[in-house]
């Protein structure tokens, strides 16, 4: 690996991005909306309305009963109030999927930008030329991308847990955010499931004209298919920590294996065929 | 004799089954300027990508620098600069930006002041803090070539360096090309298929069709292969009456002027000898006598 081409190209993606309103702005809206509009909404709801008088809270309080024995219904059950293990549970648990699907979106769009947009826009045929070796190519790409998806995600993570621990606080007289399970979440299953998408991205520019076409390629087949993912991962949220390692461990494993197919798949030549008209 | 710095040696490549390149042998020598010369699908721009190996050969065998491109690709690619037909560049970063980007990625000592010397060099000091995408097609072009040479490098290759070009920016870009050459002893390929803006340029041809050799050689060797008459136009009071005069045949007349048909150059003087006993002489050419005669000479003996 060539550490400075590789800082170069972060550089130059990174600063690309940033400088792209386009690009980044959707990328911040919807998660701020996940992480702090809807939060506040529930939280203050739950707060000053009458809970026991809302409609539809069977269905919750259905699902709560049926919490498979551990430390999670053993914690809920120890809460006074409907409303405190409404908050609770929305909090630490019905949230999750969004803090998986915010460093997946983000990775997405940025992985489709930084691959297809170079074929796109006829530069990667410059970098091709240059006395870059691949490993640095990709390597430099593929944190380029990921390095903002997971800092928007801490960001976006560090801004829920200010709203939940702040409206819920009166609610609790304690922090109740973050459990255990969020740390491994975020901390393992995320990144790992952030390296993943922008892996598949790299196979998705090989075969698209440009940017535009990459993202909507990534939408049908990544999303639905990481989609799936993220519905075992919120379930093995409620069951325990352990599960979502192995889980993390699994999407590692599985992102050694698609970066060793990366560098299988593509020499100079496969390269540069596929990316230059 | 100058060093061999290219040397292409049974060189064949296709795409899919399509061949585009049919055993291919040639050398470039230290300090050249090659121009590659054919019609669109000749194999020019594969043959710049095969020396810089972004593509492999399917049989024969390459050398840049005595490196071979498939196995040492960075070796060679550290000695290539190029210049593609689009020039790569990032439209929406600064010109200086782009400058500073690649001379990372070359590895370049200095690189704000290597880009800041080229900028001056290419006229694009002015416009260093601008964005690429304002730029016009020949500031464009100079980029692309202060990028190809932000490195020093041995071997230049530029494919199409004049497409989208005005008649000024072309003359500009011709005139740094034979200046570098001068001064730097850059080896440079050139692949065009403007055969007049070249003809001066280079120092020799390799003329390509359907990715074969046709021929190769200087202007004036290959002048003397396939030039083997000459039409003289003769601006003189002469004359004529008949098909011949003083033994040459006259393949042509306008008021004013005389066509001849020549077995070679040294029958011009002995021709001229006899017109000026008769009439006053004003002004003599040799028509055709450009590389896109000898182009199409040189296709139509060898197809």
């Amino acid at each position: 690996m060539k550490a400075r081409a590789v800082k170069a190209i972060m550089r130059k993606d990174i600063t690309a991005i940033s400088s792209n309103i386009q690009l980044w702005l959707p990328m911040l809206i919807v998660p701020l909306i996940f992480s702090v509009v809807l939060p506040s909404i529930l939280i203050l709801s739950a707060r000053f309305a009458n809970m026991s008088k809302a409609g539809n809270l069977e269905a919750i309080l259905d699902l709560l009963s049926k919490l498979p024995a551990g430390t999670l219904r053993d914690k809920m059950l120890s809460f006074d109030t409907i409303e405190q293990q409404l908050v609770f549970f929305t909090a630490n648990y019905l949230f999750a999927p969004f803090f998986l699907l915010i460093p997946l979106m983000s990775a997405s769009i940025i992985g489709a930008n930084s691959f297809a947009g170079e074929k796109e826009r006829k530069t990667m045929e410059s970098l091709l030329f240059a006395p870059l070796d691949l490993p640095s190519l990709f390597g430099a790409k593929i944190l380029a991308a990921f390095m903002p998806s997971i800092l928007l995600t801490i960001f976006c993570s560090l801004c829920y847990g200010i709203i939940v621990n702040v409206f819920a606080y009166p609610l609790f007289g304690t922090v109740i955010f973050p459990q255990g399970n969020w740390l491994v979440l975020l901390g393992w299953v995320t990144p790992a499931l952030s390296l993943g998408a922008i892996l598949l991205n790299v196979f998705i520019s090989a075969k698209v004209k440009g940017f535009q076409e990459a993202y909507q390629l990534g939408g049908v087949v990544i999303l639905p298919l990481l989609a799936l993912i993220i519905g075992q991962i919120t379930g093995l949220l409620l069951v325990d920590s352990f599960f979502l390692w192995c889980f993390g461990t699994a999407l590692v494993l599985l992102d050694l294996y698609l970066f060793k197919r990366v560098e299988r798949y593509f020499n100079r030549q496969q390269l540069f065929t596929s990316q230059v008209r | 004799m100058a060093k061999e710095i290219l040397r292409f040696e049974n060189v064949t490549k296709a795409y899919s089954t399509t061949p585009v390149i049919n055993n291919l042998s040639f050398s470039v020598y230290k300090g050249e300027i090659l121009g590659l010369l054919g019609p669109n699908g000749a194999g020019k721009t594969t043959t710049i990508r095969l020396t810089s190996g972004v593509i492999y050969p399917d049989t024969g065998r390459i050398t840049l620098a005595g490196y071979d491109p498939v196995t040492q690709g960075d070796e060679v690619r550290k000695r290539c600069g190029v210049l593609t037909e689009s020039a790569g560049l990032y439209e929406q970063m600064t010109a200086l930006d782009n400058l500073l980007f690649f001379a990372e990625l070359y590895a370049v000592d200095a690189p704000r002041q290597r880009a800041l010397e080229l900028l001056a060099t290419f006229g694009l000091a002015a416009v260093a803090g601008q964005k690429v995408q304002t730029f016009s097609t020949g500031m464009k072009k100079r980029l692309g070539i202060a990028k190809a040479l932000l490195h020093r490098p041995e071997v230049l290759f530029l494919d199409e360096p004049t497409t989208g070009l005005d008649p000024e920016g072309t003359r500009d870009l011709l005139n740094y090309i034979k200046e570098l050459n001068r001064t730097e002893q850059v080896t440079i390929l050139l692949a065009t298929h403007l055969l007049k803006q070249v003809q001066n340029l280079c120092h020799r041809f390799l003329f390509l069709d359907e990715g074969r050799l046709l021929e190769a050689g200087s202007f004036s060797e290959l002048e003397t292969k396939y030039l083997r008459t000459i039409k003289l136009q003769v601006e003189t009071d002469l004359e004529v009456e008949g098909e011949h005069f003083a033994g040459y045949p006259l393949v042509g007349r306008e008021p004013g002027v005389l066509h001849f048909q020549l077995p070679g150059k040294a029958e011009i003087p002995l021709l001229l000898k006899a017109i000026l006993q008769n009439a006053a002489v004003y002004a003599v050419a040799i028509d055709g006598r450009d590389l896109e005669t000898l182009y199409f000479k040189v296709r139509e003996a060898k197809k």
